[in-house]
């Protein structure tokens, strides 16, 4: 790597440093409350894959082709074990 | 002895403990591999599990861990003579320290990211985790009692501090509602905060607490204690964008600019210790060990840390080599934090009677004293340096209070929810938590809520070295290396624990404190006290644990965690 990648180097380590200090709570918070409305609007369309039936079906089948790419992401996630510990995360 | 000979033994250490200790547990022992699969890549659902830059996490974790505790307690510590205080912050953070905080990551990222309840239910048996749960409950309420203590004496000692923490406070309102209710740029956001924020450190000198509302209520500790819960309550209760989050974002820059710059003029002043290396084995809080071993918390080990980097910083790694600079580095730049403070205590004091007369007003006093006289190194003047000490304090300790309250709010739901469903109410839990609080900093008597915030603190970390133990017995690893600190560190903070309380409730029993002493003497002793009985009741069940591990390695079946 040349001198000028190095101190791209160290200059991107020191921004992504500062990044990580002031910002990189409040991006990942923003990304969670995103997530879970999102979830939530998959359990109540799509319920059924983990048993909790809610809407009709012929709603959810429109729904489906929009929603498959994160249905692996939302079942992972609900049931997922979670711990009172997880509220400092 | 000179200051920077004491930072670069720090240098010398951070070096030895990071490039080669930690380097060779890594390498040797946990075997990290880049090219595993980390839950971040594994289970990336772009929110709690995503890969992350190392340095991005680096910042995040050092925000994370870095509070009040790795300065206050070198400047109580100091009492004992600078010598023993260097020696634990050293050798405490070599060889305990960056092995809690490194281990504690790598043993959640082995175990899909799972957190410390979940990996106290696996590896040690599930009564494990409801001790674990509840010790974890009254552990954070010692947090909010002697970090608010800390903001209380801050504000009463340095009458700049409340102006400096009111103008903090509306440039983090200013600041979320300029990033998410108006989508105003990021640079201008934080410009705009931060320079608001540092008008509040100048108006702080202009206008100090007693000018603005007389000297009665200026001195006032229940006016500032209530001050802080209710700073507290609103953090709790209030969206998170709204409130908490911005304002530790404008903090994050006073705080960041204050150290770097404050480390600055401690290479510039060089200046010698004044106070004596050694002072008594005993003094007024008691001897040197176990007392002075919990007196520094964060500086040398932590049981907070283990705390986030299972539940935050695990999730996050995007290499499994990534932990060491992640989890050792961060924990040795703190262990330089901490002999900042130690430097600070140790050398802006003419002689230990001045020292004396200063910690009788609050650790916030002499911290906000040295950083003032380290910037004016720099061309500060005094009174502003002083005021600008005075809000990064304020800062350390009321970021994590706040967090702590919001965390025990949850914590209530969870747990007392099903007697009632009026603890569902956020409102209640945050009230509870904020009364709580409230009459540990009203009542405690504050050297004493600061060991006992230690021993937790410690017997914490220890409990987690009692994870990582066992989790290297069942994987067939070497665990010398953490087996002996964790037996160091739980004896140490029994001891201490069992000391304080039993010294706490001596003084009530013998009539020695009087009034409203009582109640928080009385409640701080119990809380010791039953932090010690749970603690006994986990190595308990950490003892059966790794004599099933031991068992199962000996070539017999193993037998699953009994409830």
């Amino acid at each position: 790597m040349g001198e000028g990648g190095k101190k791209g180097g160290i200059f991107g380590a020191i921004k992504e440093f500062v990044y990580g200090v002031a910002a990189h709570d409040s991006a990942r918070f923003a990304l969670k409350t995103r997530a879970s409305m999102e979830h939530l609007f998959i359990l109540i369309t799509m319920g059924d894959m983990l048993g909790v039936p809610i809407l009709p079906p012929y709603y959810s089948l429109r729904l489906l082709p929009y929603v498959v790419p994160q249905i692996a992401t939302w079942k992972r996630r609900m049931l997922r074990e979670k711990d009172l510990t997880d509220g400092l995360a | 002895m000179n200051a920077v000979l004491v930072l670069v033994l720090g240098f010398i250490v951070f070096f030895i403990g990071y490039r080669w200790y930690a380097r060779y547990i890594d390498k040797n022992v946990m075997k990290a591999d880049a090219k595993k699969a980390t839950p971040a890549k594994m289970y990336m659902d772009g929110v709690e599990f995503m890969p992350t830059s190392k340095n991005v996490l680096f910042g995040y974790q050092f925000k994370s861990i870095a509070g009040a505790a790795p300065i206050i307690g070198p400047i109580i510590a100091i009492q004992w003579g600078w010598l023993p205080a260097l020696l634990w912050i050293l050798g405490g953070a070599l060889f305990i320290g960056w092995v809690q905080d490194y281990s504690s990551a790598m043993i959640s990222m082995r175990n899909e990211g799972a957190s410390f309840g979940a990996l106290s239910h696996r590896l040690i048996s599930p009564r494990a985790r409801i001790i674990l749960l509840s010790f974890i409950y009254f552990y954070l309420l010692l947090i909010a009692g002697a970090f608010g203590n800390v903001v209380v004496s801050t504000a009463v000692s340095l009458k700049a501090a409340p102006m400096a923490w009111l103008f903090l406070t509306i440039g983090g309102v200013i600041a979320g509602q300029m990033i998410y209710r108006w989508k105003k740029d990021i640079i201008l956001t934080t410009v705009v905060c931060v320079i608001i924020a540092l008008i509040g450190i100048f108006l702080g000198t202009v206008a100090p607490s007693d000018k603005v509302i007389g000297a009665g209520l200026a001195n006032s500790r229940l006016l500032w204690a209530l001050a802080a819960c209710v700073f507290c309550y609103f953090a709790a209760v209030l969206p998170i964008w709204r409130f908490a989050l911005p304002i530790n974002y404008v903090a994050s820059y006073i705080v960041f600019l204050g150290l770097f710059f404050g480390m600055i003029g401690v290479f510039i002043l060089h200046p010698n210790f004044t106070l004596p290396a050694v002072s008594s084995f005993t003094i007024a809080i008691g001897p040197v060990w176990p007392i002075m071993f919990v007196t520094i918390a964060c500086g040398a080990i932590s049981g907070w840390h283990s705390i986030v980097s299972s539940s935050g910083t695990a999730r996050q790694l995007e290499h499994e080599t990534d932990a060491r600079p992640v989890g050792a580095g961060v924990m040795f730049v703190e262990m330089m934090l901490a002999l900042f403070a130690l430097v600070i205590a140790g050398t802006i004091y003419a002689s230990g009677a001045e020292y004396k007369a200063a910690a009788a007003l609050g650790p916030g006093l002499i911290f906000a004293t040295g950083v003032s006289k380290f910037l004016g190194v720099l061309g500060m003047p005094a009174a502003l340096g002083k005021s600008y000490g005075s809000v990064m304090m304020v800062v350390l300790a009321i970021t994590i209070m706040q967090l702590v309250i919001r965390f025990m709010r949850v914590a209530t739901s969870e747990l007392l929810s099903d007697v009632s469903s009026v603890f569902r109410n956020p409102h209640i839990g945050t009230f509870i938590a904020g009364i709580l609080t409230l009459v540990l900093i009203m009542t405690g008597w504050w050297q004493y809520l600061w060991i006992l915030f230690g021993g937790a603190n410690q017997l914490m970390a220890s409990l987690a070295l009692m994870l990582v133990t066992a989790w290297l017995m069942s994987e067939g690893k070497p665990y010398a290396w953490s087996f002996y600190p964790m037996i160091f560190m739980f004896v140490t903070t029994i001891a201490a624990l069992c000391y304080t309380s039993y010294s706490l409730l001596w003084k009530v029993a013998s009539g020695v404190v009087k009034g409203e002493a009582v109640v928080g003497n009385t409640l701080m002793g119990l809380v010791g006290f039953f932090l010690v009985l749970a603690a006994l009741a986990l190595g308990v069940e950490g003892v059966k644990a790794f004599g099933r591990y031991r068992a199962a390695r000996g070539g017999l079946k193993e037998k699953p965690a009994q409830a």
